[in-house]
């Protein structure tokens, strides 16, 4: 079983400021299955989309899908939204017509598909109704179905299967499932790549280990080889060279006290954040991180059941009161929810404050808003400094500073950063990094939620991990490193440096 | 700005002109002949211009045809059957109008209905409404005194050319030179981020749809004037020519953005053709046939040159990335020799 399936050699991919990877070599054997580890940013997902063909890789770089009998050896990703169609069902979806023989227009054998479709799905350990809606079954069910598609209608064994995150969105028990049914596809020969935030699955599942960080293959390991600890270590880095340049700050009084957070993941959070503080959320894909921002600006569905802004008691917000009363919130989505990427930065920046441009008549001042965006371009260091340009035309650090100076525009109290520095290249960063702390330093008080651990390590006075929807960690500047954010985000004990105060199993919601 | 892509439809309306100047210079040329085709046409732009609000905030109006229809048989049925003066029966016209774009506006924002879908079913229902108020029959007996509001004549032009261009101030004042125009524009480019923003956008949607509905109930009014009858059947005719109008007007000044002004000219744009076409004996279809494949190209157009303009942009600021890598801060993306020089260095 030793041949291999895949081989990458001196994979290197480079973006314009960027070397997102840097001479990854790897190999994937038949049967085997090889989880994919690293931080977010480590290249992981480049490497997935060089594999799609999404990107094209530097020159010099070998992808080599091995010959088998004469036929190539297939690809197949399942990325961690599935590409399942929802209101079909698992017939439908697995689409079975080419397999059976039968021709667009020819009546359907419905016997003959059900049975053919429970047999696949068994396969893979999977026992439900093949006629109900994808969208009625339940996630681990639905991740078979596409396990199934993937793996089903090749006449030969000779497979590649790729997993992106496929267990994000699934509860323990389920999980238990998805992996019979990924061992199922490596028992029939095919091999794995398993990409994965949680540990526990790794150490469980995987054959092998390979990890990632910023963008260079740091480890290759195989079973055995590594405990729960070793690879927290690994994925964090052990070396705290953090040099922040962002002092340890007085922090003043609470601008914004919640109580009882709750979302769909989270279960119930309380945070305080100080004026001049910069407070990050910390947490791996789905620990609920994601979820507190939008919360607290009455963006999302949630509830908080006590909020106080600035020392006043506020009941329920929702975004047109939030930036009433001096809360921003810049969302990570810049595409879906941030801009509007069809209108000029100027018309971008000035849209949450429309009022004080107003003149006689209603009439919008715009010699005024052409000023004063001006100034804000070149405080912030926009290129092209040119107000008028549609803001899909900026690249993303750019766009980027664009929303934050929208927020900044209206001086916030309390400022609600989601990803602030996604899709942003390493230049940019320090720009918004600069401007999170001028925002602080002025009396703002700034919460960072990031998947980004490095980030938060550099830019925060406190950090609260979160994990399952729950604070697990709360740590502060001098405890504050990105390996020890990144083992208490993943659980269990951290690297030396981060230790006594990073994993806190019981979940204690965090109250100063 | 003055690129041919920002004003490619003045350009062909020079080359329309001179083309039928040369071929039917003896009816083409006629100074009667551009004033039917103004007074004619300002119909139809006030009520591109109405849907103009609609489509900037995103909702698409697809019953703009019948409540134009609407505004005309309410208009007459106020007038004739209740016997109502001119100044209130015109007022009421404009409410009736409103209040079907309220509909609209409640349908899309309160009931989740897909703008598509609710302006298509309230379409249907607003025939039937006119179906029923004019059992399907002309309402005649328009008083002298409301026809004079389609024939009178002042410098030339008749008074519905200089509606159309106080109805185009308006609009274009509220949409270009307001906070609100702005919310308007910012909920049609993203409905997501302008609620994000603080607009209320359930607010803007109904509004643009009322805005939207009483201009196509006062453009309904200027047709019953016109024909002296309040006409049951004239409705849906507009639909289409008023869409090209608004399509191919956003082609027109700004960028890909609905606007007023390009609207008007893309109506008289298409009229021009469309009457030169005529004129030189073309056949009944010719009208249909020259608005479709007006519509198809201007919104084809428009959206080959928005990604053309997309793919060299990002191409621009990936080669300036790599220059500026090698040879400082300073290059301005500019397509050409500056950036090509920083990246040789």
């Amino acid at each position: 079983m030793a041949d291999s399936l895949l081989k990458i050699r001196r994979l290197s991919k480079t973006f314009p400021g960027l070397k997102a990877l840097d001479d990854v070599s790897l190999t994937v054997g038949r049967g085997e299955i090889l989880a994919l580890v690293g931080q977010n940013g480590s290249g992981k997902s480049t490497l997935v989309k060089i594999l799609a063909g999404v990107h094209h890789a530097d020159p010099g770089s070998e992808v080599d899908l091995a010959e088998v009998e004469g036929s190539q050896v297939g690809l197949h990703f399942i990325h961690q939204d599935l590409g399942l169609v929802g209101t079909l069902s698992t017939i439908e979806n697995l689409d079975l017509d080419q397999r059976l023989g039968r021709r667009a227009l020819m009546p359907a054998p419905l016997r003959a598909e059900q049975e053919r479709a429970e047999g696949l799905i068994a396969d893979f350990g999977g026992h439900f109704d093949v006629r109900a809606p994808i969208d009625t079954l339940p996630a681990a069910a639905r991740s078979i179905v596409a396990i199934a598609r993937a793996l089903d209608g090749w006449d030969h064994p000779n497979n590649v299967l790729v997993l992106d995150e496929p267990t994000a969105s699934l509860h323990g028990d389920e999980v238990g499932k998805l992996f019979v049914a990924v061992r199922r596809a490596a028992e029939r020969g095919a091999g794995v790549i398993f990409i994965s935030h949680r540990l526990d699955e790794v150490v469980e599942l995987a054959d092998r280990v390979a990890c990632l960080r910023d963008g260079r293959l740091i480890a290759d390991v195989a079973r055995g080889g590594y405990d729960h600890d070793d690879l927290v270590r690994l994925i964090a880095g052990e070396i705290l060279a953090t040099d922040t340049g962002i002092a340890n700050r007085d922090t003043g009084e609470p601008v914004m006290s919640a109580r009882g957070i709750q979302g769909p993941t989270i279960g119930s959070l309380d945070l305080d954040l100080h004026a001049g503080e910069i407070l990050g959320i910390s947490g791996v894909l789905g620990s609920g991180r994601e979820e507190v921002a939008p919360i607290l600006f009455g963006a999302a569905v949630g509830n908080v059941s006590t909020l106080e802004v600035g020392g006043v008691g506020i009941g329920r917000l929702d975004p047109r009161r939030a930036i009433a009363i001096g809360v921003a919130y810049l969302p990570g989505d810049r595409h879906r929810q941030g801009a509007v990427m069809r209108m000029s930065a100027r018309e971008n920046m000035t849209l949450p404050r429309l009022r004080p441009l107003r003149r006689f008549l209603g009439r919008l001042d715009q010699r005024q808003e052409k000023r004063e965006v001006m100034r804000w371009i070149e405080q912030i260091a926009v290129r092209p400094d040119d107000p008028e340009r549609a803001l899909e035309l900026f690249s993303g650090g750019n766009q980027q500073k664009v929303l934050l100076a929208k927020w900044l525009r209206n001086e916030p109290k309390v400022l609600l950063l989601d990803e602030p520095t996604q899709g942003v290249d390493v230049g940019a960063k320090a720009g918004i990094y600069a401007l999170i702390a001028n925002a602080a330093a002025a009396g703002a008080g700034v919460l960072v939620c990031s998947s980004d651990a490095k980030e938060l390590a550099l830019i925060c006075d406190r950090v609260l991990v979160m994990r399952d929807g729950k604070v697990v960690a709360e740590m502060r500047r001098s405890e504050l490193s990105e390996a020890s954010l990144v083992s208490a985000g993943l659980g269990r004990a951290g690297p030396d440096n981060g230790g006594g105060s990073a994993a806190n199993e019981s979940g204690v919601t965090s109250n100063v | 700005m003055l690129s041919f892509r920002n004003i490619s439809a003045l350009y062909i309306f020079v080359v329309m002109f001179a083309v039928f100047s040369l071929w039917v210079p003896d009816t083409f040329l006629q100074w009667d002949t551009w004033k039917a085709l103004l007074s004619s046409q300002a119909v139809t732009a006030i009520l591109a211009i109405g849907l103009v609000v609609a489509l900037s905030a995103g909702a698409f109006d697809l019953a703009v045809g019948a409540e134009l229809g609407f505004g005309a048989i309410i208009a007459a049925w106020f007038l004739v059957d209740r016997g109502l003066p001119i100044v209130p029966a015109i007022a009421l016209t404009l409410l009736a109008g409103a209040l079907v774009g309220l509909a609209n506006g409640l349908l899309i924002v309160k009931a989740r209905i897909d703008s598509f879908i609710a302006t298509l079913g309230m379409s249907s229902i607003l025939l039937a409404l006119i179906a029923w108020i004019s059992s399907s029959q002309q309402i005649l007996g328009i008083s002298e005194g409301f026809q004079k509001i389609g024939s009178t004549e002042i410098l030339g032009l008749t008074l519905p050319v200089y509606l159309m261009l106080a109805v185009g101030l308006v609009a274009w004042y509220v949409l270009e030179r307001t906070p609100l125009g702005r919310r308007v524009y910012a909920t049609g480019g993203n409905i997501e981020a302008a609620r994000l923003a603080g607009v209320r956008v359930g607010l803007v949607v109904t509004g643009s749809l009322i805005a939207c509905g009483a201009i196509a109930a006062f453009a309904g009014m200027l047709v019953t004037a016109n024909l002296a009858a309040g006409d049951p059947t004239i409705g849906p005719a507009y639909l289409l020519p008023a869409f090209s109008a608004a399509f191919l007007g956003s082609t027109q000044f700004r960028g890909g953005r609905f606007n007023v002004w390009g609207t008007i000219v893309a109506v008289i744009v298409l009229a021009t053709g469309v009457k030169g076409l005529q004129l030189a004996g073309a056949p009944t279809w010719i009208p249909d046939l020259f608005n479709g494949t007006a519509l198809l190209l201007a919104v084809g157009l428009a959206k080959f040159e928005a990604t053309a303009a997309r793919t060299s942009a990002l191409r621009r600021m990936l080669r300036f990335d790599r220059g500026s890598g090698a040879g400082g801060e300073a290059a301005q993306p500019r397509p050409n020799s500056t950036v090509a020089n920083g990246g040789r260095k």
